[in-house]
């Protein structure tokens, strides 16, 4: 009875892990084949089945017409992503910080309230915002910019920060405020010399949910951004809707996804070392 | 006095900026929805209720929330019904934790869209793996994209790949944190495993189960983008989610005046659905 | 040159946690409150430093409002019950840092903060950080740390409470020697523990739901505690009351119980009183009957929990005895340390000698 179970729980796990390896299996293997491999039917392994070609791999560093620039919008995702992860971070401690340590009244909001109001910005759909956001770019000449893509990223990043951080500041005990404080800090000091220094593991969290979300949008960059400037998301799924081949397709979408699932793997390492335990609830 | 200053230098920031980009947006859109902004008549002049007059009798927008709701409410529940399982099989097998844990960790990095532009070669009809595998088990193969009803499951499915992570990670951690007490005390009378779960490890898990489900309710709520890249919304409109109808209206018809008022709608009623089912469940589930 | 609080005063939700504070504290004085938890003590020390302000009431510090002051700027030093440091920092940059803050450069901060290790014993340990130490060792970084300010007000918040026995009487003594040395400041100690606000302090104030119900010289207080709930406080085990009457030249218990009155009590009227004794003051005789309703060991000390005719009470013996629950025990009364209480409870006679405090 024992062993019959243990089978099935391994044949379980075995069915979901190839069910999660299959679309990195299929696009890596896509991603070396030609006209051959795809046209006759489904095939699977290399030189059995079908001819290796790196001409799908090849084609993305070929520029000026002939190939898919991946490189421009590259950059653009990981400079948009960046900064607006950076911003939204600094705001977002600043704000969870004074959130937890502070009382605030507004007419009858009190601080639990407030903090709601960050954290439901989520509930928010995109398409709510995108219309207001186009004409509001527009009216700034922002649209299509890089700048612009920042600011509306920083509207969305920023709930998520504050969000992690509130959490985090909760659960550090205040004493060590107060001694700051008794020590001669004023609270400006005191957050920047002793809660700052103490608070990386919960900033490390909230930084590496800003660049996931934010590397991850489609959607803002979809509807602000046209020609000028293209995130990688746009990029991508704009050669979904052409004529490009499924082996150049599957080589430009495992390069895209390969930056987060490269920190997915190093997450795992600082999780089982216990590092980030803590921060992680 | 001081403090006053203080504890405003912290707080004032965020939260201007995003009083800024999110509300002043908002409330320009609610101003806009009583207008009759289009690409033909740009501009704020004054419809009145127009616009909700006739999003009321527009049956694309109802028919769009009713299938937004029943693809939400199911790809959710397998989510979780997914994502307990697997944690219970994980839980007390420490080997197994390890290794699955990155590979489940990585589908929730990945980018929805562009995982949902590889998974729409792999549900091709005929030149994708999706019907090789069906056929592997002796069924026909299926029309994954080209009906109705299918589509609705392939959207399903690749959303169902992405988030159960999620919900994995979410619910192992929950099970972690669970006091061995009341085990020691099921393992005393002599309860087993489906007693054990149903009693024990079920209520004990309420307040996270409650939790990750309206998490992932809300965002899939929002669903757009699975939806834009796997069907366009097709067949016809199969797959069409509200999301998607008012994109369609307003940035591609250019529609805006309309657009606004069916967003603004679809907002209010999102924030109502989700504020009686997180009332709903946390009173059956989680009382005492 | 004086702290000096007034009508201080701090509720919430209709309980007092600062009750109509009136204290003064003087420059070179060793201050112990002493009370229960929930007694007020935090709160108090809290106004003092500034981390809480009181709803009215005036703090004046050489009769310039203390109140208007932010925390930062008021010159206290603090340390709490639990162990609080900077835990990226090392001990020698812990024990540095008011110093730094105040713009003493470097090198005379890290002197400074070395000798003042070396004065709690540590002085080998500055490169550590916190969280690699114990917790007695963790205290006196937190300690020197107050220490090397100089500041006008020292404050300690049950600093010991979190210790091991044999760690709390070894840092009770280190405390001794180390108070001796503020001359210039204010310091100003809570516990409660009674033994620990005798020993160490030149005045003890009683606290007790917000309130001060008693202040003086510790053994002057301790041998004639002003109530019943004085009494109470400050002894451990809190002291027995007994409820009965001076009749007909006797003392009446409850339960038919006569004492003769002894000496000290002699010019009382007849009428009804509480009386008072010590658990210490009651031992293992003949007089009176009761049973044993629970028996504790404390060290090579007997505590136990009896039930008469007379009442419930504690009694408290050297040595170690076993008593099985049910018990029935005889006890002798030592009727000249009884004390007496009016009805309302304040005290109205005490034992006459200034008997020194037994343990």
């Amino acid at each position: 009875m024992k062993s019959t179970y243990l089978l099935l729980k391994y044949l379980a796990i075995l069915l979901w892990s190839s069910f999660v390896a299959l679309p990195f299996l299929w696009a890596l293997t896509t991603s070396f084949k030609t006209a051959n491999g795809v046209t006759g039917g489904a095939t699977y392994l290399p030189w059995l089945q079908y001819e290796p070609s790196l001409e799908g791999w090849k084609v993305l560093v070929r520029t000026g017409g002939q190939g898919i620039d991946i490189v421009a919008p590259y950059i653009s995702s990981v400079v948009v992503t960046l900064s607006a992860s950076l911003i939204s971070l600094m705001l977002g401690t600043l704000a969870a910080y004074g959130l937890s340590r502070f009382t605030f009244r507004l007419g009858f909001l009190k601080n639990s309230d407030i903090t709601f109001f960050f954290i439901s910005q989520r509930i928010m759909p995109p398409i709510v915002l995108a219309i207001p956001f186009f004409l509001m770019l527009q009216f700034f000449g922002l649209l299509d910019t890089i700048a612009g893509l920042i600011l509306v990223y920083v509207a969305l990043l920023l709930p998520i920060a504050t969000w992690v951080m509130v959490d985090f500041f909760n659960n550090v005990p205040r004493e060590v405020d107060e001694m700051a404080m008794i020590d001669g800090c004023n609270p400006i000091g005191a957050f920047v010399r002793v809660v700052l220094p103490n608070s990386l593991p919960g900033i490390a969290v909230g930084g590496l949910f800003c660049i996931i979300f934010g590397w991850n949008d489609f959607f803002f960059a979809f509807t602000l951004t046209f020609t000028k400037t293209q995130l990688l998301p746009v990029a991508v799924v704009a050669l979904n809707s052409s004529v490009t081949p499924w082996w150049s397709l599957s080589a430009s979408a495992l390069v895209s996804v390969a930056p987060l699932v490269i920190i997915a793997f190093i997450v795992e390492r600082f999780l089982s070392s216990g590092n980030m335990a803590g921060a992680i609830r | 006095m001081l403090k006053f200053k203080y504890k405003h230098f912290f707080l004032l920031p965020g939260l201007i900026v995003l009083v800024a980009i999110i509300i002043f947006p908002l409330l320009f859109t609610i101003r806009v929805s009583f207008s009759s902004w289009d690409v033909v008549k740009p501009g704020l002049d004054w419809l009145g209720g127009k616009n909700y007059g006739r999003l009321f009798v527009d049956m694309r927008f109802w028919e769009a929330l009713t299938r937004l709701s029943m693809m939400a409410v199911g790809s959710v529940l397998i989510q979780y019904v997914l994502g307990f399982g697997l944690a219970l099989l994980v839980w007390r097998d420490v080997i197994l934790k390890r290794f699955v844990r990155v590979l489940y960790l990585v589908p929730m990095m990945t980018t929805p869209v562009i995982m949902s532009v590889i998974w729409r070669t792999i549900l091709h009809e005929s030149l994708g793996p999706a019907n090789d595998i069906v056929q592997l088990f002796g069924f026909e193969p299926l029309t994954w994209l080209s009906t109705g009803g299918m589509a609705m499951v392939s959207v399903i499915t690749v959303e169902v790949w992405q988030w159960t992570p999620f919900m994995f990670l979410l619910l192992l951690a929950g099970l972690l944190s669970l006091p061995n007490e009341p085990y020691m005390a099921a393992a005393i009378d002599g309860a087993g495993p489906f007693r054990t779960f149903f009693s024990v490890t079920f209520p004990l898990m309420a307040p996270i189960s409650i939790g990750a489900i309206l998490i992932r309710l809300i965002e899939a709520s929002k669903l757009m983008e699975t939806v834009y890249v796997l069907t366009s919304g097709g067949p016809g409109t199969a797959t069409e989610t509200s999301s998607y109808y008012i994109y369609i209206r307003g940035l591609r018809d250019y529609q805006i005046g309309y657009a606004a008022s069916l967003s603004l709608t679809y907002l209010v009623i999102m924030i109502i659905s989700l504020t009686i089912i997180a009332k709903v469940l946390t009173y059956k589930f989680a009382r005492g | 040159m004086a702290l000096i609080m007034q009508n201080i005063d701090i509720r919430e939700n209709g309980i007092a946690h600062l009750d109509n504070i009136n204290l003064t504290f003087r420059r070179g004085g060793l201050y112990t409150i002493l009370g229960r938890t929930l007694a007020g003590k935090t709160t108090l020390l809290r106004t003092i430093a500034g981390l809480q302000q009181p709803q009215k009431g005036t703090l004046t510090l050489h009769d310039s409002d203390f109140l208007q002051l932010p925390v930062w700027k008021r010159r206290v030093a603090m340390v709490y019950q639990q162990f609080i440091n900077y835990p990226h920092l090392s001990v020698l940059a812990n024990v540095a840092f008011p110093l730094r803050r105040a713009g003493v450069p470097r090198a005379g901060a890290h002197q400074r903060a070395r000798e003042v290790l070396g004065k709690v014993g540590l002085a080998d340990f500055e490169k550590r950080r916190p969280a690699a130490l114990s917790g007695g060792q963790q205290q006196r970084v937190a300690l020197a740390r107050a220490l090397v300010k100089r500041a006008e007000i020292l404050l300690l918040d049950e600093p010991l409470v979190n210790l091991d026995y044999k760690l709390r009487e070894q840092l009770r003594e280190e405390f001794q020697n180390i108070f001796e040395g503020q001359d210039d400041a204010i310091v100003v100690y809570t516990t409660t523990e009674p033994a620990e606000a005798i020993q160490l302090g030149h005045e003890m104030i009683i606290m007790d739901e917000g309130a001060v119900i008693q202040q003086g010289e510790p053994l002057a207080v301790f041998n004639a505690p002003a109530t019943i709930r004085c009494a109470e406080i400050i002894n451990d085990p809190p002291m027995n009351i007994f409820y009965g009457a001076i009749e007909n030249g006797d003392i009446q218990l409850q339960g038919g119980i006569r004492l003769k009155v002894p000496a000290h009590m002699a010019h009382l009227p007849h009428g009804p009183y509480h009386f008072g004794l010590r658990a210490a003051d009651l031992r293992l005789g003949r007089m009176i009957g009761s049973q044993v309703e629970l028996s504790e060991i404390s060290g090579s000390q007997t505590i136990l929990h009896l039930r008469g005719d007379i009442g419930a009470f504690i009694l408290y013996e050297d040595g170690v005895y076993q008593h099985a629950i049910g018990d029935t025990v005889q006890i002798d009364l030592n009727s000249d340390r009884i004390y007496s209480f009016s009805v309302d409870g304040d005290l109205i006679a005490g034992p006459a000698a200034a008997e020194a405090y037994r343990r």
